[in-house]
């Protein structure tokens, strides 16, 4: 009997191209299919079968959604190949065969595909298959002040939250959660090792649009809040996951143990709040432990984002009505600011000090990030927005507190992405 | 600080505003999303084969019923109801082993003797078995194909009993009032996450003007909308969205050539057919013209079958056939399109020296046809387009693109049919709706949706 891995079980493959679709699950690692040769060799092979020696006119048409960098490449390692098979290639006048040859693509692979021609008989077709990989696109805009993503990591199952355990000049340990396991990846050798996997015991089914927290502990390594589940990790390597029911309240506000070179602003001196989330659904019921100020139960909502001021904290919260509620301990003031659902704050040396990273709707129906901030009760953008390719699904500020964690599903690939937010300033 | 704020006060306002349009908002919780369809089935039972295929016959399934595996929109098998399976060398006994904690709408949990009795329902010719946690399906020859087919709505997992249809997606069936409405209600422990809204209503057997009357009226949410009425609908200021290019429209002959004339005769009348100016008159620009039978998107080789119209060398295929019979072009007077299509793809008939008579018989030597591909699996989709044409699927051992070019050729080869186009399932859904977009596949994925409108 042999395994089929049933999240990868390509029929339409060569053998590479099963070999590269299964066996590279990170898609951050697949930089884009940058080398043509052997495809190019594999063509050239099939092609020169077909025609034999001789001299031949070549057409390369590009009907993918190759770049032209990588549509030329791949036309110049074809010619090349062609030659060293024993093609001539010339012009079309002087030509026995004609061959064309379309670089193209379906869903699961870019497809280069010859149309022979030699006589007056019906083309010769034959082709090759390799498997497709995208690179990410990395931008930022310069504004007063700048959103910076760094991509974490990237995966087909949902990320809901990422957890930068430690770092030198850049992250060197994180954790990944996602529904079924807390994911430890070690940086060596400039590349992300797995180190462990911790599943993730449960018995009732997840909420739709799920969402988890990875908070960081003092006395062992992790916390993990889940819709009606908490896990709580050991504090001795290899670590193990002990998960429970519970309906505890999630911390708001993650404060980092950890201690961490500078390399930014100072540690945040955060407030501390939790909320408890509805298990079943995607929200936070609106009870709060220990209140702000005063109050202690507000209207249901999705996110909140402190932002301190000289002698309180105004609590920013995204709520399910779909305005933002400002609560300062003794007031819930609501306004309709057109924003989306997943608001962070985050404590940096730019301006005023505290920055809001609001999501919004980008262009082509991807979702935007802007940061904003609060002279008084009334944002004022501070920087462009930062476009995602897809979907915000999750936003947590850090526990250092200087920089977020968004998580977007990537609409054209359909798999998540992870990135660190962190503000540059007068840029 | 202060006179940051106001140096910035305009841009704010302004940037504000323009994010007003729409933001990046969680799903709420909460409402009844109205759907409409032209279908108006029977039965509900995916392995009633009396009820013809449709997209909305396949997706009202989708919102009660799961298959073992499902394929994705690149045609990826992938895990349902099974977790994982296996196959014996030789690929003839397969092994699914079921997902734990699965409970059908009635409450009792799925077990592997209910799904194989399920799979024994749709697939009499199969030899299904229950082994613990596993179900076992055994085939009389190699079969690579199985868990593909799996992902086939007529394979979903269905408890029978006493008449009393029970499945485990996220919707349980409330109310059915055959062939006319059909009320579902959210499934509140579907081991996918309860679906956002809290009940699904289907009204059946709505022609697509009334279904567009009734959005427009606020009495639908989703509804259908023609191919070919697509473009002026979204002109008209709807928000229309159209799944991938995945309806056949073909001509098919009733029986194979009987002589190498006849195939000429057949190809003469393939190479008349002007589907790009048919395309952009009778179709507004919809779909794309095609000579293969795949898609372009699943295949990614169709453009090498030309679908440009070449009268000279039509005329002259027809030149080579001594006896110009007559055929009749059969199609179904109730679809919006059929009969226009025919009418001028007799006249293109004509031109290349044919003689073509449009008829509404079922009996014609050729017959219009629309085929829903049946899967994302291009194997599956093009042996599924074969049985239709009436033509065996070539035996090919490999599981290249370059196999699955070879097996489609071979079955245009037969002459038996003519691609003309490929169509998307298009919708019209109300601005309420929020996270909607058809698969590839045009399935719904109403679970996933959810109204903006309604408060969790």
């Amino acid at each position: 009997m042999f395994d089929h891995t049933p999240s990868c079980a390509p029929r339409l493959s060569l053998l590479l191209a099963a070999l590269v679709f299964c066996f590279i699950p990170f898609r951050l690692a697949v930089a884009g299919v940058s080398d043509w040769d052997e495809p190019a060799q594999q063509l050239a092979r099939k092609i020169a079968a077909v025609t034999g020696p001789g001299a031949a006119a070549l057409t390369v048409e590009n009907r993918s959604s190759l770049s032209k960098k990588d549509t030329d490449a791949a036309s110049g390692a074809l010619r090349a190949d062609l030659e060293a098979a024993g093609l001539r290639l010339v012009n079309p006048e002087q030509a026995a065969a004609f061959v064309a040859v379309s670089l193209s693509e379906n869903a699961q692979f870019y497809l280069w595909i010859a149309e022979i021609r030699q006589g007056a008989g019906e083309a010769a077709v034959v082709m090759v298959s390799v498997a497709r990989a995208e690179g990410v696109a990395f931008a930022h805009e310069a504004m007063p002040v700048t959103i910076r993503k760094t991509p974490l990591w990237a995966q087909e199952d949902r990320i809901l939250d990422v957890a930068v355990l430690q770092e030198s000049a850049a992250p060197t340990y994180m954790a990944v959660l996602d529904p079924e396991k807390v994911a430890l990846y070690r940086m060596q050798n400039a590349k992300w090792q797995q180190e462990q996997v911790l599943a993730i015991a449960h018995v009732r089914p997840w909420s739709r649009d799920m969402r988890g927290r990875l908070i960081a502990a003092k006395d062992h390594l992790l916390d993990v809040y889940l819709p009606g589940v908490f896990c709580r990790s050991t504090t001795a390597m290899p670590l193990s996951l002990s998960c429970r029911d519970s309906d505890d309240p999630w911390p708001l506000v993650a404060t980092n143990p950890v201690s961490f070179p500078a390399v930014g602003a100072p540690p945040a001196s955060a407030p501390q709040l939790a909320a408890f989330y509805a298990a079943t659904r995607n929200f936070f019921t609106g009870a709060l432990a220990p209140g702000v100020g005063k109050l202690t139960t507000l209207g249901k909502f999705y996110s909140a984002a402190p932002l301190p001021r000289e002698k309180y904290v105004l609590w920013l919260f995204a709520g399910t009505d779909g305005q933002t509620h400002f609560v300062d301990g003794v007031s819930d003031q609501a306004a309709k600011l057109g924003w989306g659902s997943d608001i962070a704050s985050v404590k940096t040396l730019c301006s005023s000090g505290w920055q809001l990273l609001a999501a919004g709707a980008g262009s082509n129906d991807a979702d935007s990030m802007r940061a904003y901030e609060f002279p008084d009760r009334d944002p004022v953008p501070v920087s462009a927005a930062l476009d995602f390719p897809g979907e915000i699904t999750a936003l947590w500020t850090e526990g250092k507190g200087d920089t977020a964690i968004v998580v977007t599903r990537n609409r054209k690939m359909g798999d998540y992405e992870a990135f660190r937010l962190a503000m540059a300033c007068g840029q | 600080m202060k006179r940051f704020g106001w140096q910035w006060l305009a841009v704010s306002s302004l940037l504000l505003t323009a994010s007003l349009a729409g933001a990046a908002t969680r799903p709420l919780y909460g409402g009844t999303a109205h759907v409409a369809i032209r279908e108006a089935p029977g039965s509900l039972d995916p392995a009633d084969t009396a009820q013809a295929d449709s997209f909305a016959r396949r997706n009202v399934m989708a919102l009660i019923f799961e298959t073992l595996v499902t394929l994705d929109d690149g045609g990826r098998t992938r895990p349902a109801l099974a977790i994982s399976w296996q196959a014996a060398p030789g690929n003839q006994r397969w092994q699914f082993r079921l997902r734990p904690g699965i409970r059908f709408h009635d409450g009792s949990a799925l077990t592997a003797e209910i799904a194989a009795a399920s799979l024994r329902a749709s697939n009499p010719s199969w030899n299904v078995l229950a082994d613990g946690d596993s179900v076992v399906i055994e085939r009389d020859a190699p079969d690579g194909d199985v868990p593909a087919e799996l992902g086939l709505w007529r394979n979903a997992i269905v408890k029978r009993n006493a008449g009393k249809l029970s499945g485990t997606g996220p919707f349980h069936i409330e109310d059915w009032q055959t062939g006319k409405k059909l009320t579902l209600r959210a499934e509140e422990n579907y081991w996918r996450g309860r679906a956002f809204v809290d009940a699904v209503e289907i009204e059946m057997g709505k022609n697509f003007h009334d279904q567009l009357i009734a959005l427009e009226l606020g009495k639908a949410d989703l509804v259908e909308v023609a191919s070919e009425q697509a473009h002026r609908v979204a002109m008209e200021g709807r928000d229309v969205e159209s799944s991938q290019p995945v309806e056949l429209v073909a001509l098919t002959f009733m029986r194979e050539a009987q002589s190498p004339e006849e195939k000429l005769l057949r190809e003469a009348l393939a190479l008349g057919v002007e589907r790009a100016s048919i395309r952009s008159v009778l179709l507004q620009g919809a779909g794309q013209p095609t000579a293969g039978i795949l898609p372009n998107w699943m295949s990614g080789y169709a453009f090498v079958f030309p679908a440009e119209a070449d009268l000279p060398r039509a005329r002259h295929q027809r030149e080579l056939a001594k006896i110009v019979p007559n055929w009749t072009i059969g199609y179904d007077s109730n679809d919006s399109i059929e009969g226009l299509l025919a009418e001028r793809i007799a006249l293109n008939a004509k031109d290349a020296g044919l003689n073509l008579l449009p008829t509404k018989s079922a009996a014609a030597v050729l017959q219009m046809v629309r085929i829903p591909l049946a899967s994302t699996d291009p194997w599956i989709a093009l042996g599924g387009v074969a049985a239709v044409a009436g033509v065996a699927m070539p035996k090919i051992n490999g599981t290249s693109v370059e196999d699955l070019y070879h097996a489609e050729q071979t079955i245009l080869a037969s002459r038996r049919m003519i691609p003309l186009f490929h169509l998307p399932a298009s919708y019209a859904v109300s601005p309420a709706v929020k996270d909607w977009a058809p698969g590839a596949d045009a399935s719904w994925h109403l679970a996933d949706a959810w109204l903006g409108t309604e408060k969790p």
